[in-house]
């Protein structure tokens, strides 16, 4: 059985678009570790996640880390690959040819100047899920409402079956209820 | 619970061992501090961190991307994060410039009640100091009384606060060279308060939009800052208090007393303390204190009003700013008696779970919790006596079971003003300068500020003190800093045994501790007069003098005034936590460089106290070299 990966979710409810997993997401991929550590050290900062607003709403967006990525399969070089529960640039092998960026249909994938073995060059950058971080997701652990969450489908569907089952069992109880008391 | 005991956790808060006892029973008994709170707020916006957020006027909230190719580079008014940053940094100069005078206008209101008698209880002390400052202001002395010439002083000083065209008096004890740049410069202060509602109306939307200018602005009101209302706040308080002169006391919680009535005042105004310390000793307040079964009233202080009295009466200190809510977890504490500054609200619910009462006493200065006993100096000896009957009826109520008081109350010998200084060298300032000539003493290190838990409670400050005396620098400190000092033994003559042969040497000769205790934080005023004194003496700007400044765990905006006044009277400062302006090179450039060549010092930031100790005394060396000593 294929192993299922987790991914980053969004609950537009809490997200008060203060960028605060931007900047936690950023200062998570620098040395320092931190954004005063990293802006003293004169490293980059680099987000791979977007909050950004839809109408009056506010939400994060990253990368959904598709099983079935087109940004893997379009990648020329390689570079963009998936493994068992994520997908990942290897910015040494990455051209900035930006056809994973035309093809991702959730924007998140964007080309930015990176420093690979002490040279900078342009290169793809995308949602790792924060694998080299032993705590996880930098956004995650930042938000200040809570609006973001680390997630696995079957937890997911669980809890959306467990949801559900149990409005359907009261539904039929309370029909019960009414038949017995008219 | 002993040292070895606690936790990882409690340890990596402070260095004092007495807080890390109360720190260890707050959680004990699931109390919330400052640490706490810090921890819960973590990770903190990166963009207040960098200072790139603006709220000036409501098309923002703005805030600038900090990324290299995305987001917002300008604010909806097109101000970059250069703007911006100039913009936040210098009101934060007017929070703290606004702080300082406030407290100054306060004493030459009283000393204003004083002269024309109708201040409830207050003298003038100090009627040598009184001719002085008003022979500096050309107010005839000869054939008057004290309270005619205190009269036309305060007048005086009053009217600094709205002069329109300056100068502000004072100023101009700062070496001729150093007037004269200011002048050069544009940042001669011409009124105190004119130069905070300058900076307001500059930060407006669509005012000044030059980072430098901005800066200038920021730069003028901290020198009306540290050289005005400061300096008002110093001179006043001890016409009206008595100069300080050496004195010997105790500090830390564990000068808290079990079997008496513990009246802890904090804050920073030496109108309420003072009287509190004489309504203290009423005997109608002690018998009445013994009615209800305590053996006395036991008046201590917490951060600078606990200096004030600290240094002129030797009150002893409980401690200093993130011990506020170390004292009300004593359980032993009857009544918190506060002003105005540094306060923590927090205090309010804490309290809410001892008998401890929290009195709050300023127009100015209301907080959740508090019971409000507003003081007017006009009655002042009554109202401080209502505060103290309140506290000591408040003693029956005390929880033993509630009481717990760590044992660490450490001597010190603090009281060093100018005056008293110079008294100490034997009437002039020349042993002090022979001996910073001869190398015996390097240098001079004006050691200040805030505790910040973002920083090891007291770590940041006896480190670095002690770094810098092992290596002959003699220290100059106020406020949270020196009270930090007191606790870790730093300011006993004995202390001389930790400092460097020269310094060693110079400081037992004196029979003075290597670390003097100089007062409050307006009282860094009293540094500025040693430094400009000394490079008077030697004919000489003073950012040509062997000196360096550090405020190691500084937070508060009336930090970041007088930071900047140290920097533009010419004193080279290490700052141990970043200033929110990171999101700006203009910014950050101009400060920790460009400004050597604009008013010939400059800001550093270092929080490992080792490195920032290596800063300044490759700083004082280099000075040293300069002026072929
Ligand atoms: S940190 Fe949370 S609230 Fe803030 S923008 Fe990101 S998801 Fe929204
Ligand atoms: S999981 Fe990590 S890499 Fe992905 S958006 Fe969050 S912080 Fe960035
Ligand atoms: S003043 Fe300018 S930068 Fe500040 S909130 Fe208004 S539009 Fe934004």
């Amino acid at each position: 059985m294929p192993v299922e990966g987790p991914f980053i979710l969004v609950n537009p409810e809490r997200c008060l678009g203060c960028h605060t997993c931007e900047l936690a997401c950023a200062a998570a991929h620098t040395e320092a570790g931190t954004v005063i550590g990293a802006v003293l050290a004169g490293e980059r900062l680099q987000p791979r996640n977007h909050v950004i607003q839809v109408d009056s709403v506010k939400i994060s967006t990253q990368c959904r880390q598709c099983e079935d990525a087109p940004c893997v399969k379009v990648c020329p070089t390689g570079a963009t690959y998936r493994t068992e529960t994520y997908t990942a640039v290897d910015q040494r092998l990455c051209i900035a040819c930006r056809l994973c960026m035309m093809v991702c249909p959730f924007g998140a994938i964007h080309m930015a100047t990176a420093t690979v073995a002490g040279r900078d060059k342009r290169a793809a950058f995308k949602c790792d899920l924060c694998v080299d971080r032993p705590e996880g997701p930098a956004c995650v652990e930042a938000c200040p409402t809570k609006a973001l969450s680390l997630r696995y489908p079957r937890e997911v569907i669980q809890q959306a079956t467990q949801v559900t089952a149990r409005q359907f069992l009261e539904a039929l109880e309370s029909q019960q209820q009414l038949a017995s008391n008219p | 619970m002993t040292e070895e005991t606690y936790s990882e956790k409690i340890m990596s808060r402070s260095i004092d061992p007495a807080a890390l006892e109360m720190l260890a029973r707050a959680e004990e008994l699931g109390f919330e501090t400052a640490w706490d709170r810090l921890e819960a707020m973590l990770p903190q916006c990166g963009f207040g961190e960098l200072g790139i957020c603006c709220r000036n006027c409501n098309m923002g909230p703005c805030r600038i991307s900090p990324f290299e190719e995305e987001g917002p580079k300008v604010g909806v008014c097109g101000a970059t994060a250069d703007i911006i940053v100039a913009r936040n940094l210098i009101r934060m100069i007017a929070g703290g410039a606004a702080a300082h005078s406030d407290h100054g206008r306060d004493i030459a209101h009283t000393l204003l009640l004083t002269a024309e008698g109708k201040g409830g209880g207050y003298e003038i002390k100090d009627e040598a100091k009184l001719k002085a400052l008003a022979a500096e202001y050309g107010i005839e002395t000869e054939g008057r009384s004290k309270e005619e010439i205190a009269l036309d002083l305060a007048r005086a000083v009053y009217a600094e606060f709205g002069k329109q065209e300056g100068p502000i008096q004072f100023t101009r004890r700062a070496p001729e060279k150093r007037v004269a740049l200011w002048q050069k410069l544009g940042v001669d202060p011409r009124g105190i308060d004119r130069e905070i509602v300058e900076i307001m109306h500059r930060t407006h939307i669509g005012v000044d939009n030059d980072p430098v200018n901005l800066i200038l602005q920021g730069i003028r009101a901290s020198i009306s800052d540290g050289w005005g209302g400061s300096m008002i706040a110093t001179e006043l308080s001890d016409v009206l208090f008595g100069t300080p002169t050496p004195i010997r006391s105790r500090a830390n919680l564990g000068v808290l007393k079990a079997d008496e009535v513990n009246i802890v005042m904090h804050g920073h105004e030496p109108t309420l303390s003072e009287m509190i310390v004489a309504a203290a000793q009423d005997p109608e307040m002690i018998a009445l204190a013994e009615r209800y079964g305590a053996k006395g009233i036991n008046v201590v202080g917490m951060c600078c009003t606990g200096n004030e009295v600290l240094m002129r009466h030797g009150i002893p200190i409980a401690g200093n700013f993130l011990q506020q809510e170390l004292a009300v977890i004593t359980g032993a504490v009857e009544a918190i008696i506060v002003d105005v500054q540094c306060i923590m609200p927090a205090l309010g619910a804490l309290s809410g779970c001892f008998h401890t009462k929290l009195i709050s006493t300023s127009p100015k200065a209301k907080f959740p919790g508090a019971t409000h006993i507003e003081f007017h100096e006009e009655h002042a000896y009554d109202i401080a006596k209502e505060i103290v009957r309140t506290a000591v009826e408040n003693y029956r109520f005390r929880k033993p079971g509630q009481v717990h008081i760590p044992d660490e109350k450490t001597e010190c010998m603090v009281g060093f003003s100018v005056e008293a200084i110079v008294a100490a060298l034997g009437g002039t300032l020349d042993p002090l300068l022979e001996a910073i000539k001869s190398g015996a003493i390097r240098g001079i290190g004006a050691v200040v500020g805030c505790n910040n838990p973002k920083i090891q409670h007291d770590y940041g400050h006896v480190r670095l003190l002690e770094e810098l005396i092992k290596n002959d620098v003699l220290i100059v400190t106020t406020g949270c800093n020196a009270i930090a000092a007191a606790k870790a033994g730093l300011m006993l003559p004995e202390a001389a045994e930790q400092a460097g042969e020269g310094l060693k040497g110079v400081c037992q000769a004196l029979g003075i501790p290597p670390v003097l205790h100089m007062g409050s934080c307006v009282d860094i005023s009293r540094i500025l007069v040693a430094c400009a004194a000394i490079a008077n003496a030697l004919g000489v700007d003073i950012s040509d003098l062997p000196a360096a400044g550090a405020a190691p765990e500084w937070m508060s905006e009336k930090a970041v005034s007088i930071g900047t006044y140290v920097i533009s009277s010419g004193v080279f400062t290490v700052l141990g936590t970043v200033p929110p302006v990171l999101g700006s090179p203009v910014v950050t450039e101009l400060l920790t460089q460009g400004a050597n060549d604009v008013i010939g010092a400059v800001f550093a930031v270092e929080p490992d106290p080792f490195k920032a100790a290596k800063l300044m005394i490759d700083h004082i060396e280099e000075k040293r070299a300069a002026l072929g000593i």
